[in-house]
């Protein structure tokens, strides 16, 4: 895995082209002032996903100054932003769903807001930030995405309290919680599986309507629903979502409602 | 299971059976209840198990007293001796905690046994430690709702939040905490075990509650009502019950009673409504016909 590239292609994504209406934005911002594309030895990336970061980043897509042109953009991505915020279970990092950004820009644009105001915290003027509400797989996007645009996100707050004038520095940027949710498309029978998997299910419709399961072996909390939607949390790497999810499928398929 | 009250040589209490005021009500020990055998109304009064408990021998108040005798006061009429030694410094905590959890069960009219256990579960928990942060009110009451669950008469956890100061979050906290602890488990909870307390409580015959345990027991069967819970289902089948028969309940008086929003109410009867025909048993007898339910 190659995560210099990866960056490199990341970046330039944002600051050429891109799919997402948002990031039309930034480029559009980017391209007058700058060049557009930070190259790579900015981003020295050493191996596997702990590696250290050089405290020098070059923001140069990010606007310096707030200008009459940056409000469309930075009210749409300041509320994708916080709404991202707002949905993410985790700290540093998370894989969130069924956000789309476009939804909010109507919303936030018909609220019509002041300068630099976003709809969740009036009067706080929000540089644009790269969604962090990722699109889906069918869209291409490559896999680890998500991981890398968390640390981005995470580069881009440390900038933002670097320009607030304190001595900043990103370092030892590492995921601590990674949170999945998915659909196995069939009703499950909740009683049937806390009968049989006492010692890890906790069933109590009058406290939550799903059964928490917690699993042993990779250690994951996953909260399984009657409709057949299943939430899986307390991952640190991607592998542990899968495997927990690999592991439970068989067992949800027994519970299956007929 | 019932003992007979009048064989005490008691006087019969006040409250009769409505429709038999001469049947001797039978006691229920498990819930606390007083059932008349003639037609099984429960006549729930709640004081008479209080006989049955054999408290006296155990009372911590019996280990406190100052003396009382001629030669224990001094020429002043002051005590002579300092009587007090503290029986159990290391345990005051748990007897406050057993006299907490008395008080709370006699605001609920829990029978000696659910209190017996709820004190031995409080004793593991305390000297277990592994809660000892928490506030021992919490786990009191925590206890005292996974002793309701064990003696198969679970109460719900707002009814236990009515008699206990601490909240419904906090109690369901400790709740699983203690369970983990004491790597114990409960049974989950049907919609049956709660038909004959809000069924009495609000003044429904027996027929219309064995209707409602019917329909709920039908409706869960059928899975008219994935993921809902089973105080909602059973509040919209009491519902159902009552409207059909001469003993029309609101919603808002159910709802008061199980502790359940009258919109909650609502929603799981919207999901029966349309089976209802079959969810009646055979030999109910309608005051309403099923097609004249309202329909919300």
């Amino acid at each position: 895995m190659d995560d210099l590239a990866l960056e490199r292609y990341f970046d330039d994504s944002i600051a050429n082209d891109s799919s997402c209406p948002l990031e039309e934005e930034l480029a559009h911002q980017a391209a007058p002032q700058q060049v557009p594309s930070p190259s790579p030895p900015q981003l020295p990336e050493t191996s596997g996903p702990g590696g250290k970061v050089r405290d020098v980043l070059d923001f140069s897509f990010l606007p310096d100054e707030l200008n009459p042109q940056d409000d469309r953009s930075s009210k749409t991505a300041a509320a994708a932003e916080s709404q991202a915020a707002a949905l993410d279970v985790s700290h540093d990092s998370g894989i969130v769903q069924d956000s789309s950004a476009a939804n909010l820009q109507q919303d936030v644009l018909s609220l019509g807001l002041g300068r630099g105001a976003s709809p969740f915290c009036p009067m706080t003027p929000m540089t644009p930030m790269t969604p962090m509400t990722p699109v889906t797989e069918k869209s291409g996007i490559i896999p680890q995405l998500h991981e890398e645009q968390s640390r981005l996100a995470a580069r881009k707050y440390a900038r933002v309290v670097q320009k607030l004038g304190f001595p900043a520095r990103f370092l030892d940027f590492k995921v601590q919680n990674m949170v999945a949710s998915c659909d196995v498309c069939f009703p499950i029978r909740l009683e049937g599986l806390v009968l049989t998997h006492q010692q890890f299910s906790s069933y109590e419709p009058e406290l939550f309507p799903g059964l928490i399961y917690r699993m042993v072996k990779p250690r994951i909390v996953l909260l399984i629903f009657v409709s057949g939607k299943v939430v899986l949390t307390g991952a640190k790497e991607r592998a542990e979502i899968y495997e927990a999810f690999e592991n439970i499928y068989p067992i949800l398929k027994g519970f299956r409602k007929q | 299971q019932a003992s007979f009250s009048s064989g005490e040589g008691l006087t019969l209490p006040r409250v009769t059976c409505p429709n038999h005021p001469d049947a001797i009500l039978v006691e229920d020990y498990r819930a606390g209840d007083m059932i008349c055998p003639e037609c099984g109304l429960v006549v729930g009064t709640g004081s008479w198990y209080r006989i049955d408990s054999n408290v006296k021998g155990t009372h911590p108040s019996t280990f406190l007293l100052q003396g009382t005798g001629a030669a224990s006061f001094d020429e002043f009429g002051n005590s002579k001796y300092q009587n007090r030694r503290t029986m159990s410094s290391s345990d005051r905590a748990m007897l406050h905690a057993f006299k907490e959890i008395s008080n709370m069960a006699d605001r609920i009219n829990l029978p000696r046994n659910i209190v017996d256990r709820t004190n031995n579960l409080f004793k593991q928990v305390y000297e277990q430690k592994s809660l000892k942060g928490r506030a021992n009110d919490a786990i009191a009451s925590a206890c005292l709702y996974i002793a309701c669950r064990q003696e198969g008469v679970p109460r719900t956890f707002k009814e236990i939040c009515a008699v206990s100061r601490i909240s419904k979050k906090e109690i369901g906290r400790c709740f699983k905490l203690i369970l983990k602890a004491l790597e114990t488990s409960v049974d989950l909870i049907t919609t049956g075990d709660f038909m004959s307390r809000f069924c009495s409580n609000l003044g429904l015959p027996k027929q219309v509650q064995m209707a409602a345990t019917f329909i709920a027991r039908k409706a869960v069967e059928l899975d008219l009502v994935p993921g809902r819970s089973p105080i909602s289902v059973a509040a919209a089948a009491i519902y159902m019950a009552s409207q059909a028969s001469a003993e029309k309940k609101t919603q808002k008086e159910i709802g008061d009673i199980a502790g359940v929003a009258d919109v909650t109410i609502r929603q799981s009867y919207r999901l029966i409504y349309p089976r209802a025909a079959e969810l009646f048993p055979p030999d109910f007898k309608f005051d309403t016909p099923v097609d004249k339910l309202p329909q919300l």
